[in-house]
């Protein structure tokens, strides 16, 4: 039982009432002293009558509450999905359970990120509750910016109808639910703009793999499926022949996303990190779309990568991983393409997407990419314009440090980078179409 | 396959963080030789927008504080404005009964400096203001005129009494019970003030929480009742308790009469039983019940009992 700030000073009143009656020999002190300590009195005798009690998911959590003796308040909640992209709603319905014959005023708060909008109904509800009646609360979120997040745990409170004493409980029930990053669908765009696609299209390698177009005949090894078995050539050489392909996809395309602190500068929905992850989601999407292998790479205080392949569980690896980039570290470029570089195919296409900020080994990172002949696509993001457009930036100290960066755009350019300065305005459509139209 | 995914609603969510939360890295060493000025200073739009409630607040509405300013009155919160009213009204003239000016710091001062007249003057102005700013704490639900007007009542009962009740007019009944009664009937009447314009306060931050959304509120109606309930039995069982412990000074002369009747009486004479030590030694009894019904968790086992009846 938990005292309010009026029951503490109606306690502090009343002794100092009582005090000062016996002082003063003063009755009628004293009088209004003994009664606002009975009404106290009565009012916590009450209170701790309503206590509750709580069971959720997590068992652990539920043993930790064995010693209360009320086990009569249960929650449980449901969301309509665990997953969803930026901008995406989530239904939530908590349903509030009264296992106890006694009728209960309950205040009941379902926690939700703080980041979260409630767009329809309530999360923080006042309700009486029956005895072994059962309510739902139903509310809807808003999920702005990705992330894991978590709602819950419920918080109970049950108090006196004076509000001077309470019993609160938090019951330890946890949903679990991913925000994507929010994609942008960039193959129409792409269509319309001056240059077609950024890259060719789904351009074969010549390597033998599973594909649709010939590569070449072999001669049959036990185990290779007999749809394979070119019969003609067997008719014609004697020997058992099988039909080679070549591989459909294209070199793998990576993805890097610099998610060093310095990404996170500017407001928390208008950054560098936020628009490269979204960047990445639409870019893998769209890659993934035409059957291409794509991996990505993130790095921070640590390097991060998902491997190359195909495929819409591909798409959701990536997207996860995305959804959980965080701004930490300060990483050089030059150690993360150090570390790659010899994992990934000659001529394959990279996509570095970085606010070029603070790491003095951009330069020298895109020269030895160029020179082992891959072809470097650079969008950034300019945190530049996302501090200036918060007003945190004065106009000279901007156009000083744009100057900068547009030095360093045109050397990276010079190095047969495609570069494209994204300001914030700009859809990713424009901005891909930008750094390989120049 | 991957197409099929599709993202929702308007692009731009930067509408959302508006006067939030803003983060920022820490700032590179370019930036910063970039800038003008040096200023330490944590940006305004950094600092997020949490309304931290006042100690009135917090004293007044309990854990739902509103953001806002009050909405009109809704029909309970009318209701409590004019049982505050009545009440504060019919303390006002009880405190003006009961309580004589003698005694009174005032008083004294009036005294010492010659002009007696003037220690009445105050006395009346000090009523006259904690009835005043309460009534315009009341329908204006303004906290701290409410603070003023709890004030202004308490002070006026500060004064040096002799061991027997003492009125502030002599028409008022002389027998022992009538005046204890009328003392306890005082001493509710201030509670209840207290409790009613607090409930003002709180249920118009209630009322304001839902029709702002802050809240929703399931079974108003059962909620608010069960406030009317307790508002109508607290003060009873308050009283009941108060003047057990105001006759004191007759139940342990009855008590001890069963076995001695000499010292009975003896007892009933005691001037240290009737004056406000009795009532302090009956405070204690009173209240050592209470504690050994807290001692032995008799709300939990009650509670225990009615939860399991089916």
């Amino acid at each position: 039982m938990a005292w309010s700030r009026k029951s503490a000073m109606f306690a502090a009143l009343a002794i100092a009432l009582y005090l000062l009656g016996l002082v003063l020999r003063n009755q009628q002190l004293v009088t209004v002293a003994v009664v606002l300590l009975s009404f106290l009195t009565y009012a916590a005798f009450r209170t701790t009558h309503a206590d509750v009690a709580s069971s959720g998911r997590r068992i652990e959590d539920a043993e930790s509450d064995v010693g209360i003796q009320l086990q009569s308040i249960v929650a449980m909640r449901k969301l309509s999905s665990a997953r969803v992209f930026e901008d995406g709603e989530i239904d939530v319905v908590l349903r509030i359970q009264n296992r106890s014959t006694l009728s209960k005023v309950l205040e009941v708060r379902d926690r939700v990120p703080e980041v979260m909008r409630i767009k329809k109904g309530a999360n923080y509800v006042l309700m009486e509750l029956g005895g072994r009646k059962e309510t739902e609360i139903s509310y809807t979120i808003e999920a702005p910016l990705r992330g894991f997040y978590t709602i819950g745990p419920v918080c109970v409170r049950v108090q006196d109808a004076f509000g001077l004493f309470h019993n609160e409980r938090e019951i330890h029930l946890y949903d679990d639910f991913l925000v994507f990053p929010k994609m942008e669908d960039i193959k129409d765009a792409l269509i319309k703009s001056r240059v077609p696609k950024i890259f060719t299209g789904a351009v074969n390698i010549r390597n033998p793999g599973e594909g649709s177009n010939f590569y070449n005949l072999r001669e049959y090894i036990p185990g290779d499926p007999m749809k394979k078995m070119n019969w003609k050539a067997w008719a014609r050489s004697g020997k058992m022949m099988v039909n080679e392909y070549e591989r459909d996809a294209v070199s793998d395309i990576i993805l890097i996303i610099d998610s060093r602190s310095v990404s996170e500068t500017g407001p928390v929905s208008r950054n560098s990190l936020v628009y490269s992850t979204r960047a990445a989601a639409s870019l893998a999407q769209y890659f993934l779309s035409r059957r291409d292998s794509v991996g990505l790479v993130t790095y921070g205080d640590e390097i991060v990568s998902v491997d190359r392949d195909t495929g819409k569980k591909q798409l959701y690896v990536i997207l996860t991983k995305l959804a959980g980039a965080m701004a930490k570290g300060n990483t050089p470029l030059k150690v993360v393409t150090n570390r790659i570089l010899p994992h990934i195919n000659r001529g394959s296409p990279i996509i570095i997407m970085s606010p070029l900020e603070d790491d003095p080994t951009i330069i020298d990172a895109i020269r030895d990419l160029r020179a082992r002949n891959f072809d470097v696509t650079v969008l950034s993001p300019s945190s530049l314009e996302f501090e200036f457009d918060a007003r945190r930036l004065d106009r000279t100290g901007y156009e000083v440090l744009k100057t900068e960066r547009d030095i360093l755009i045109s050397e990276l350019r010079g190095l047969g980078a495609n570069v494209m300065d994204w300001e914030p305005g700009m859809m990713l459509s424009t901005a891909l179409a930008g750094a390989r139209g120049f | 396959m991957a197409e099929d995914i599709k993202t929702e609603g308007s692009s731009d969510t930067s509408h959302l963080y508006d006067g939030k939360t803003i983060r920022s890295s820490a700032p590179s060493r370019k930036k910063a030789a970039g800038r003008l000025k040096s200023s330490t200073d944590i940006p305004k739009d950094a600092i997020p927008e949490i309304h931290v409630p006042s100690w009135i607040e917090s004293f007044f509405g309990g854990p739902i504080v509103s953001s806002m300013k009050f909405l009109p009155a809704n029909n309970t919160v009318s209701t409590l404005q004019m049982a505050s009213a009545g009440i504060l009204l019919l303390l006002s003239f009880l405190t003006y009964i009961i309580t004589p000016v003698s005694g009174t710091a005032w008083f004294s001062i009036a005294n010492l400096i010659g002009i007696p007249i003037i220690a009445g003057i105050f006395h009346l102005l000090i009523l006259a203001a904690g009835a005043i700013g309460g009534m315009y704490g009341i329908f204006q639900r303004d906290q701290r005129a409410l603070l003023v007007s709890y004030v202004m009542l308490l002070l006026i009962t500060l004064r040096f009494a002799g061991s027997k009740v003492e009125f502030g007019l002599n028409l008022l009944p002389e027998n022992e019970i009538a005046q204890k009664f009328l003392l306890i009937l005082y001493a509710l009447f201030l509670v209840m003030y207290f409790e009613l314009t607090s409930g003002i306060i709180r249920f118009s931050m209630l009322d304001t929480s839902i029709r702002t959304g802050e809240v929703y509120v399931m079974g108003e109606g059962k909620i608010i009742s069960q406030y009317h309930r307790s508002i109508g039995i607290t003060p009873i069982i308050a009283g009941a308790v108060a003047l057990l412990t105001l006759l004191i000074n007759r139940i342990i002369p009855a008590l001890v009469g069963i076995f001695d009747e000499v010292a009975a009486s003896r007892l009933e004479e005691s001037v240290e039983l009737t004056s406000v030590y009795g009532v302090a030694l009956g405070t204690a009894i009173v209240f050592t019940v209470i504690a050994t019904a807290f001692a032995v968790n008799l709300p939990m086992r009650i509670q225990n009992m009615r939860e399991g009846q089916e």
